[in-house]
């Protein structure tokens, strides 16, 4: 019997971490997850079942730690050259039991990455935000505040607008950066944040990069209030909502690299995202794999298993072939985020672009075939029993997040083809 | 300009009344389900209940195509394909789930009350449920899963027919039915089918739990067990395989209908988008970037073609003297096709109104998402279309396919 673990990975290229941590979280998925994921949907307000298994797999096990220095609590992942693999396999294996908790998972380390990862870490602030994550054993969650009510994603869209559509406001005054702006949507807010980092302008409607800056606010400084999660389509274990910066003061040094520089590795932050959202389209395929597996090795038509039919077996390829090179093309992301020295820096524009390309393009086969999955499943393919509902509705927002695909097009087109006002 | 006029529809094949009756069901559902929606959500008992009874009963969809003699309004000629298709498109717009409802209804309606072809023994049965004044009939189809294996069968013996039939999957209703129509195998040729009416209350009906679905929050469902259930002979409603594929036509057609009024209600949520959304800082209305435009225009452009062909379809089925009958077998499969294409042009349509809003398209708020979740679910009533497309081929090419799986 096939199983996911026969799709095909690069295997000379794996990180050290990934058999005992694939393991690790593959048995968490199985016991902490799996049999109540169905339950999920219904407790997105409160996260009485899902909070458990947060604290499990991030404070526990202690995956919210890999980042930071291992002197300060952490893994060191951050300092490795094998990031990108290594997140990649977490990140999958968490997604395919349940793709929001991959996302809330994943967004932990997301503003981190601007002050664990070489080459430039910036270890005054690691020292300073460790404890937070490293001095517990139950989930922490950190949050990129990003967009706002305005413009929605356009935030990220900057080759283009460049911070000039940056509404949130980041004023010096003495030592102290004082914050005042309205954020939307960040994964890992709705009330669970501890930690953000925040997206602001020093200087409104300029396009200057040196007026863009990433500034970490602890989510219990005065001033700063999240809003009860939103109500979506799926993905209840990751909160989104509201947050206001009303006067937030923050010390100064908890800009993440000052003038110039926060905008560089910021576009590194937005090249892990795609990565993210890849190996999300990878685990939770591949575990619309096994459901179907399931299903049409059950289900008979005509006296004979439904995927023994061949109408049905042409769909069924047309599936897997997707997952096999998502998969594929997912890990070769993650190899060329791994060697900078081969492929350019992360924050690279070439490199920020064909993640776009490869997370859009992963996204819609995903959508395509999902959809197939459930048409071939008839009056059971909308059914929570089966699960494979349930990734439809949670790959759906994997496909419009960052920005949507139109987004993912313009930077593609706009790398590839030179484009100067698109 | 309402979508009524604005996407293409052939005026001339509809009746004044058609016409009418659909300005009056935009309005119900503007009052009674686009205004509370962002209060109630899906919420069943405050929401979705009072408004299928509103709809059903006191408005009296549940009496437009039943026979006069039988209680009903009298509208149960095969012109009521295109009343049904007017009627549709805006309930569905309001609610896509409540649609699906009135689809079974009056695709089993069209099968017993037909004008010309009233089985009066039945009707007379069924009145005090389609003539009620007080609870909305219901009516759930249990139809073969995959192509033609029936999930339910059916003997005669000594006036009865007794079915048997364990953990069948209804297409809607299996909670809250107040009348099972079960396609049933009658006998070991595939050919030897029928449609049997089963009183929700009779002895032997087994109802599981409802489960929890993606979508189409209005209906209810669970899978239903008959267990040596018996009825009279005459509720044996149609026997053989166009007789059954008659109600899969009308229903194929409420399907479509429905699709497009939820492709309405897409188009309205996105063009309210596109028009107060600012894009690239510079005062770039959403609409007005070409890039999303041209997105923009394929959600309309499906919108267009599904409304064109839906409309097509109950034309055929309006005009049997022209056309032959629903069940004949050129028409059971324009059915099927004519369904399965609007049913994938939404999924299209309504992903790209999706991928445009992006994060307001999965949010709640916006309500788009509950449309995509109904035309979604909505879809998967037709059956695997790998399958459907069996019956394509073999009226087509004189293709075997459909059968020779069992061989």
């Amino acid at each position: 019997m096939r199983t996911i673990d026969d799709f095909t990975r690069p295997l000379e290229y794996l990180s050290p971490l990934d058999d005992p941590l694939g393991k690790i979280v593959r048995d968490w998925a199985e016991n902490d997850v799996i049999p109540y994921r169905r339950q999920f949907d219904e407790d997105w307000e409160h996260h009485r079942l899902i909070e458990p298994a947060f604290d499990k797999l991030l404070g526990v096990l202690g995956l919210q730690r890999v980042l930071f220095p291992e002197d300060l609590g952490g893994w060191g992942l951050g300092r490795s050259n094998y990031i990108g693999t290594a997140a990649y396999r977490l990140m999958e294996e968490v997604a395919r039991a349940d793709s929001g908790m991959g996302v809330a998972f994943g967004v932990v380390y997301w503003p981190l990455l601007m002050i664990c990862v070489e080459p430039h870490v910036n270890r005054e602030l690691c020292e300073e935000f460790a404890p937070i994550f490293c001095n517990t054993s139950e989930a922490r969650f950190a949050a990129n505040a990003m967009t706002e009510p305005q413009g929605g994603a356009d935030i990220e869209n900057m080759e283009i607008v460049k911070g000039s559509t940056i509404q949130t406001t980041a004023v010096l005054d003495g030592d102290e950066w004082v914050i005042n702006g309205h954020k939307l949507w960040p994964t890992n807010s709705g009330g669970v944040c501890d930690l953000f980092g925040v997206v602001c302008t020093t200087n409104p409607g300029s396009a200057d990069p040196d007026d863009f800056a990433f500034i970490f606010v602890p989510a219990d400084t005065p001033g700063c209030t999240q809003g009860p999660p939103y109500e979506k389509a799926g993905m209840a274990a990751d909160k989104n909502g509201d947050i206001w910066f009303d006067h937030v003061r923050v010390p100064k040094h908890y800009r993440a690299h000052g003038p110039g520089l926060d905008l560089t590795y910021f576009k590194e932050v937005i090249t892990m995202g795609n990565l993210g959202s890849i190996s999300f389209v990878s685990g939770a395929m591949m575990n619309v794999f096994e459901r179907l597996y399931d299903f049409t090795s059950q289900q008979i038509y005509q006296g004979k298993p439904l995927k023994e039919h061949d109408a049905v077996a042409g769909v069924l390829a047309d599936i897997v072939k997707d997952i096999e090179i998502t998969r594929i093309i997912g890990y070769q992301y993650a190899r060329m985020v791994d060697r900078p020295d081969l492929y350019g820096p992360r924050w690279d524009e070439g490199i920020v672009a064909k993640g776009r390309a490869y997370k859009y393009w992963a996204c819609d086969q995903a959508m395509i075939d999902v959809g197939k999955a459930m048409n071939l499943m008839s009056a059971y393919g909308a059914d929570r029993d089966w699960d494979i509902e349930k990734h439809w509705r949670d790959l759906k927002i994997v496909q419009l997040w960052m920005g949507g695909k139109q987004l993912c097009q313009a930077e593609v087109a706009r790398w590839f083809f030179d484009l100067e006002t698109v | 300009m309402s979508e009524h006029s604005l996407f293409p529809f052939t005026h001339e094949w509809l009746s004044d009344m058609d016409l009418s009756l659909a300005e009056n069901l935009k309005r119900w559902s503007d009052n009674e389900l686009i205004a509370k929606r962002l209060e109630y959500k899906e919420d069943y008992e405050q929401l979705l209940m009072p408004a299928i009874t509103k709809l059903f009963v006191e408005i009296g969809m549940q009496r437009l195509l039943w026979p006069e003699a039988h209680g009903g309004d009298g509208h149960n000629g095969p012109a009521a394909a295109l009343t049904m298709v007017a009627a549709l498109e805006q309930v569905a717009r309001g609610d896509t789930s409540i649609a699906l409802l009135l689809s079974g209804m009056w695709a089993f309606q069209s099968v017993i009350a037909m004008q010309g072809t009233i089985n009066d023994t039945v009707c007379q049965g069924l009145a005090g449920f389609f003539g009620s004044d007080e609870s909305p009939a219901l009516v759930s189809l249990i139809l073969p899963l995959y192509g033609s294996d029936a999930q339910a069968s059916a003997k005669l013996s000594n006036g009865q027919w007794t079915i048997e039939a364990s953990n069948t999957r209804p297409i809607a209703s299996g909670t809250d039915a107040s009348i099972f129509c079960l396609l049933c195998s009658l006998g070991e040729s595939p050919d030897d089918i029928g449609l049997i009416a089963v009183p929700g209350s009779a002895k032997g009906i087994e109802r599981g739990e409802a489960f929890l679905k993606t979508g189409l929050a209005a209906d209810r469902n669970a899978d239903v067990s008959f267990n040596t259930v018996k009825v009279s002979e005459n509720g044996c409603i149609a026997q053989g395989r166009e007789a059954c594929h008659g109600l899969l036509s009308w229903l194929y057609l409420g399907i479509s209908a429905s699709t497009v009024g939820a492709l309405f209600a897409a188009y309205e949520i996105l063009k309210e988008w596109g028009d107060s959304r600012v894009i690239k800082g510079k005062g770039q209305v959403f609409k007005n970037n070409p890039l999303t435009a041209s997105v923009m225009a394929e959600v309309a452009k499906e919108t267009s073609l599904s409304r064109m062909l839906t409309y097509d379809l109950a034309r055929i089925l309006s005009e049997p003297s022209i056309y032959g009958a629903a069940g004949e077998e050129a028409n059971f499969v324009t059915a099927i096709m004519v369904a399965h294409q609007v049913a994938q042009a939404a999924e299209k349509a309504i992903n790209n109104a999706m991928e445009l809003m992006a994060s307001a398209g999965y949010a709640t708020e916006w309500s788009l998402e509950r449309y995509w979740r109904d035309a979604k679910t909505m879809q998967l009533c037709l059956g695997p279309q790998e399958l459907s497309k069996m019956d394509m081929a073999g009226y087509f090419y004189q293709s075997t396919a459909a059968v020779s799986g069992k061989k």
